[in-house]
């Protein structure tokens, strides 16, 4: 503070004119940057591909783009490999997936934020987070390795259990699915428990001293204080969440690629499939569309959420 | 010793030992990179072996583009996030203070690029660039990763400047600072743990991105994800050892980061919000 006014006070007497005194040209020079980020690798590119969903166009044929209207989204829906199937196992695996994580790493966190004073607690997190900073690509090509039947390390520990078939993890379809899943868990439950112990952070200590002394039950002080003070975190750990991995490819893509059959075949690989081995770019468009379409309807209807409670909140505040 | 310190020394046991889980398949990717190529493929997984440092001087002989790609990976993700921080800062002081029509309609459209899978934004990106010749450039690159980073970055520096006091910016301006006075020497520096949880979060991402460098980049502006992509298969089959070998280097940066930044990643991580200790 001492600073602000040491500095700004030589120009009380003769405040300098500044092209940014008027409010409106402060305005468009904050925003204009992003402003222009935003039109040229967003706006265009998403106009780019709304066009190309109406147009037949193969990045392989050498034909220019021929518009054929709806046809590319009729036949997403009446195709042989149609998008209901992708879709429910993308929902099943974003909602499986996700659910594991927030459960677990909601307990994670919570265990580790009363060790505060645990030896070598900064060492125990970084290797706890390593996961989430595993470039993907390579990530998934060694769980391939860990989970194969010869050679694999984890077969190995079940032959030690008693087993006596090893288990192909990534080509048996019953395992396939949940094969991916477990890996998918392993990166992200990290990631929620450090979204639950910035949320147990952002809790008022003042307050949380008030409940011990009040005596309230644990369940109580979870409630009452510590859900009331970090759910707005949770709840947005949970969303980037449930956005990121409605889109998970670049671990599946090693693994299985979408095998065995369609197993794990979920939206964002099969899209993959669509424009970057059949180079269909109409057909991709249009399936990208779709997605996008579903991707802002599963978002507004989580900040709508999250944003009733927060005026649910304060109207109860107000009351108070 | 008394039951009390038992029970906690039990507990931190139990935090450790998860801990260690988690940790249990970076630490066997680390292990193989120190095996011969015989160890890694041994029926049973060898635990014990005597380790070798063939692999790390075979990674730098044989792939002379190592240098480059690694060069590259920096450069890359450096300064398409410093790019991000400053342009969303300045959004975000915007967003947070004057507020102008449709804030926050722009902020939820910011996000809509972050929804999309990959190939979705790639697609359209990728014909742009062709189009334009954009193709095969560090620069073009480098604009995309920062767009790609910009969202969040706003998103976080926004919750922190929501939770930086008015008062500092009238008691600037009343002094005489001019605007550009206030936000940079009054306001910035009080934002370090956004700014840094943004530039971790969003160097994260770059750093480990891969397919929009493999569809739209070129030779001169590979990196290492693209490497361990694409070199994973020669002679015929998988080749473990180089896959475990630049793993493990690549993760070495990322983790001496979270070692040293974690309270900040904590701090970033509460938008702001934060008022105890992380």
């Amino acid at each position: 503070m001492a600073a602000v006014s040491q500095s700004g006070g030589s120009k009380v007497a003769s405040p300098r004119k500044s092209l940014f005194d008027d409010r409106r040209i402060l305005v468009l020079f904050l925003l204009a940057p992003v402003l222009c980020f935003f039109i040229v690798f967003n706006t265009i590119p998403t106009l780019w591909l709304l066009g190309l969903s109406f147009h037949n166009f193969s990045l392989t044929s050498g034909m220019p783009p021929e518009f054929i209207g709806f046809r590319n989204f009729v036949q997403i829906f009446y195709n042989k490999n149609n998008i209901w199937a992708d879709l429910s196992r993308t929902f099943i695996f974003v909602g499986s997936a996700v659910s594991i994580q927030t459960a677990l790493g909601i307990l994670l966190g919570f265990l580790f934020w009363g060790s505060k004073n645990m030896p070598g607690r900064r060492i125990a997190l970084t290797m706890l987070f390593t996961p989430m900073v595993l470039t993907p690509v390579a990530t998934g090509t060694f769980w391939r390795f860990i989970y194969d039947p010869t050679f694999g390390v984890l077969n190995a520990i079940l032959r030690g259990l008693g087993a006596d078939h090893p288990i192909d993890f990534l080509g048996d379809p019953t395992f396939a699915y949940w094969a991916v899943v477990a890996v998918d868990c392993w990166m992200w439950t990290p990631f929620m428990t450090l979204m639950t112990l910035a949320a147990l952070g952002s809790v008022p200590k003042a307050e949380l001293e008030a409940a011990e002394v009040d005596r309230l039950p644990w369940w109580q002080r979870v409630r009452l204080v510590i859900w009331h003070h970090g759910k707005f975190i949770i709840m947005l750990g949970v969303l980037l969440r449930t956005i990121d991995s409605f889109k998970t490819l670049d671990l599946i893509i090693p693994m299985t690629k979408g095998g065995p059959g369609q197993q794990t075949r979920l939206v964002a690989v099969e899209l993959n499939k669509q424009a970057f081995e059949s180079f269909n770019m109409g057909f991709s468009s249009a399936y990208a569309v779709l997605l996008l379409l579903i991707s802002i309807a599963m978002t507004s209807v989580f900040i709508y959420v999250l944003n009733l409670r927060r005026r649910k909140d304060s109207a109860a505040g107000g009351e108070t | 010793m008394n039951a009390e310190s038992l029970k906690r020394k039990g507990y931190y046991a139990v935090l450790w030992l998860t801990s260690l889980l988690f940790f249990a398949p970076v630490a066997w990717i680390v292990m193989s990179s120190f095996k011969t190529r015989n160890d890694i493929l041994a029926v049973p997984p060898k635990l014990i072996f005597s380790p070798t440092f063939d692999n790390y001087l075979d990674l730098l002989d044989r792939n002379t583009s190592f240098v480059l790609q690694f060069a590259n990976s920096v450069v890359l993700s450096l300064s398409a996030v410093v790019i991000a921080v400053v342009v969303s800062f300045l959004a975000a002081f915007c967003f947070s203070r004057f507020k102008p029509k449709g804030t926050n309609f722009l902020m939820f459209i910011l996000l809509s690029i972050r929804m999309l899978p990959a190939p979705a934004v790639i697609l359209p990106v990728y014909l742009m660039y062709a189009n334009f010749g954009w193709k095969d450039s560090h620069i073009a690159l480098i604009l995309f990763y920062a767009m790609f980073s910009i969202p969040f970055s706003v998103w976080i520096l926004k919750g922190f400047l929501d939770g930086v006091s008015v008062r500092f910016d009238e008691t600037g301006l009343v002094n005489g600072g001019s605007w550009l006075h206030v936000i940079f020497r009054v306001v910035l520096p009080q934002l370090k743990p956004g700014l840094i949880a943004a530039f971790i979060f969003n160097m994260i991402f770059v750093w480990n991105e891969f397919l929009f460098n493999f569809i739209v980049g070129g030779v001169s502006t590979q990196n290492i994800p693209y490497a361990l992509a694409v070199g994973t298969y020669s002679d015929g089959g998988l080749n473990w050892t180089f896959i475990a070998t630049l793993t493990t280097i690549y993760i070495i940066p990322p983790i001496v980061f979270i070692y040293l930044f974690q309270k900040y990643l904590l701090a970033g991580m509460t938008f702001g919000t934060v008022r105890g200790e992380v």
